[in-house]
């Protein structure tokens, strides 16, 4: 019987051999292009980014992965953030800070953004030659990995913006 | 004098901020690699070859901190971990090439403890007892085809001491192999890394270049530019191109289970997880806070904006050089340290954890260094203090250099410290 164990467990364990993307993730991938938050749960729209990283500190604690990931993939947000403009150089290539400056930083993550067609340029039009804006930008969150394994990362999508650009946010000016 | 203690000491808390199991470019430092010592990624380094300036040198250094007299079973690379540089020559932040190395090791006796059996003369002796093989690897990236480049080729031997090794250097080179214009060594040479760690005493100021004496496990590879620039085009002198910078980084990969046994030696299965990977010096020990050191070292350059931009935006350690010395740094600006962003990303490329060096025609030995490539003889210490402090003056750990010098030729590494000199 041990010996049966074991043979499942090395072919399990062989099934796959990618050294830079094999560690497995906690959570259940699902498809980035058909997110589907269960529809009795309250919507994010007035939840912050930092709201996020509150639960995310929360589901370190508690070993919650799957039950955040599932609460807020798939949902809309409205985020104030600051676009650099190198990290934020075409459509296909863009993240942004979605917290102010903490003096130093206690997330290290920065949401990649889709946008709607049309938003990147709008934006790119609204902050001008500036290295750095903040706007308010609304999308659904695409995809949100979180593992006591790998580090968080924030997809969102179908991304507009919602309000006009302006200097960046200072300490005291929390989203 | 105490210009000079303030410095060292400044030194201490940058090195010491990342964290507490943190002791040098990146010795040990994240929790899980400081339990892994054989497939701890220390150094990176990459510049134009000093001897043809169409060919570039890539280091990858492994195995922190070894004590020369360290036997019996001195050290060596791990036969169970892969061992890879990768290169992005597209600006994508994607590795497209890789040069991958797998050891083997062999025992001629095992009726005895001994190393070595007799004084060692070459590095096909008899008396040598415990060897080391390796084969050289490589890998397109982007379709997985791999092809040998060499096999079967030794690695260079401990420096046990005096006694054993009457000519160690002699021995040692005897490791160098050329195959297919690609030249490689690997072996124990002396630690290239140079820093004071007496800071991490209370922030105590030792004033000694702590690294002299230690050696490192060294991989050295120099290979022909057209073999890893995009379509093996060496791009235009001052092409402003993504595909003039290539971007490496080395990495240490383990079998996902282990099994232990009590009847037979443990025996490895399943695909290769990264478990340690380097581009940029001091990136993991200062910039990326405890809560994600081990994984950073799971994840991949590709990802590391979304992963850890923010860290970089907005790092730690000139917060604490004020804080605890009152070291004058600048204030982190509203919009973050885009200077640091810029620096991560030459002409264009992603920004990434990679030690990115330009590749076009034009470019000799004398342009490759930190942070374009880096030479083993950049210090890289000051140069990223100062670039962390901002404040426009330049900011020094004391020690400026190693204690053995670098040699000119292939492969350029001192030779190691003698176990019994």
């Amino acid at each position: 019987m041990k010996r049966i164990l074991l043979v499942i467990a090395v072919a399990a364990a062989c099934g796959k051999s990618d050294d830079r993307t094999s560690a497995s993730v906690a959570t259940p991938s699902r498809s980035p292009s058909a997110p589907s938050p269960s529809s009795s749960l309250p919507p994010l729209e007035h939840s912050t980014a930092a709201d996020l990283a509150r639960e995310i500190a929360d589901a370190d604690r508690r070993g919650t992965w799957r039950e955040l990931q599932h609460r807020w993939q798939g949902q809309t947000v409205r985020w104030t953030v600051t676009r650099q403009r190198l990290l934020c150089r075409s459509a296909d290539d863009c993240n942004v800070a979605a917290f102010p400056i903490e003096r130093p930083a206690k997330q290290g993550w920065m949401p990649q953004l889709t946008f709607a067609p049309g938003q990147y340029d709008a934006m790119s039009s609204m902050c001008g030659e500036q290295e750095q804006c903040e706007v308010t930008v609304e999308g659904t969150v695409r995809q949100l990995d979180v593992s006591p394994e790998l580090p968080t990362s924030v997809q969102l999508s179908n991304v507009r913006l919602v309000s006009e650009p302006h200097l960046p946010r200072t300490r005291t000016a929390r989203s | 004098m105490n210009k000079l203690v303030k410095s060292l000491a400044i030194a201490g808390i940058t090195l010491g901020a990342g964290a507490f199991t943190a002791s040098a470019s990146s010795h040990r430092e994240a929790p899980a690699i400081g339990e892994d010592q054989f497939a701890d990624n220390t150094d990176v380094y990459a510049f134009i070859s000093p001897n043809d300036p169409n060919k570039l040198v890539m280091v990858a250094n492994y195995v922190p901190l070894l004590l020369p007299a360290s036997g019996p079973n001195f050290y060596k690379f791990a036969d169970s971990v892969r061992y890879q540089i990768h290169i992005d020559n597209n600006g994508d932040a994607i590795p497209d090439i890789a040069y991958r190395w797998t050891f083997t090791s062999q025992r001629k006796n095992g009726a005895t403890f001994l190393y070595n059996t007799g004084p060692v003369d070459s590095i096909t002796s008899q008396n040598l007892n415990v060897t080391q093989t390796y084969r050289l690897e490589k890998v397109n990236e982007r379709t997985g085809q791999t092809t040998t480049i060499m096999d079967n080729v030794p690695v260079a031997p401990w420096h046990v001491g005096k006694r054993s090794f009457p000519d160690y250097e002699k021995v040692a080179l005897q490791a160098v192999r050329t195959a297919k214009g690609v030249t490689a060594f690997a072996g124990p040479r002396d630690e290239p890394f140079f820093v004071d760690l007496h800071v991490f005493d209370l922030l105590g100021v030792g004033g000694s270049p702590t690294t002299d004496g230690v050696n490192v496990m060294s991989l050295v590879i120099e290979v022909p530019i057209t073999d890893i620039a995009a379509g093996g085009v060496r791009p235009a002198a001052g092409s402003k191109a993504k595909e003039s910078v290539v971007g490496i980084y080395a990495s240490a990969s383990r079998k996902r289970i282990r099994f232990l046994r009590g009847e037979r030696p443990e025996d490895d299965f399943g695909g290769f997880v990264q478990v340690s990977r380097l581009g940029w010096p001091l990136i993991n020990e200062v910039i990326i806070p405890l809560q994600d050191k081990d994984k950073y070292n799971r994840s991949n350059p590709k990802d590391d904006v979304a992963n850890f931009g923010a860290y970089i935006l907005d790092p730690e350690v000139p917060k604490l050089l004020n804080l605890v010395l009152n070291a004058g740094c600048a204030a982190t600006p509203a919009g973050g340290r885009t200077d640091i962003v810029a620096l991560l990303s030459p002409n264009g490329t992603k920004t990434s954890d990679m030690l990115k060096i330009n590749i076009s025609q034009n470019q000799t030995n004398a342009d490759s260094h930190f942070p374009n490539g880096r030479a083993l003889t950049d210090d890289v210490t000051d140069t990223l203090l100062t670039v962390a402090c901002n404040n426009g003056s330049k900011i020094s750990d004391g020690v400026n250099a190693n204690d053995k010098p670098f040699t000119t030729t292939f492969p350029y590494l001192a030779s190691p410290a003698s176990g019994n000199p």
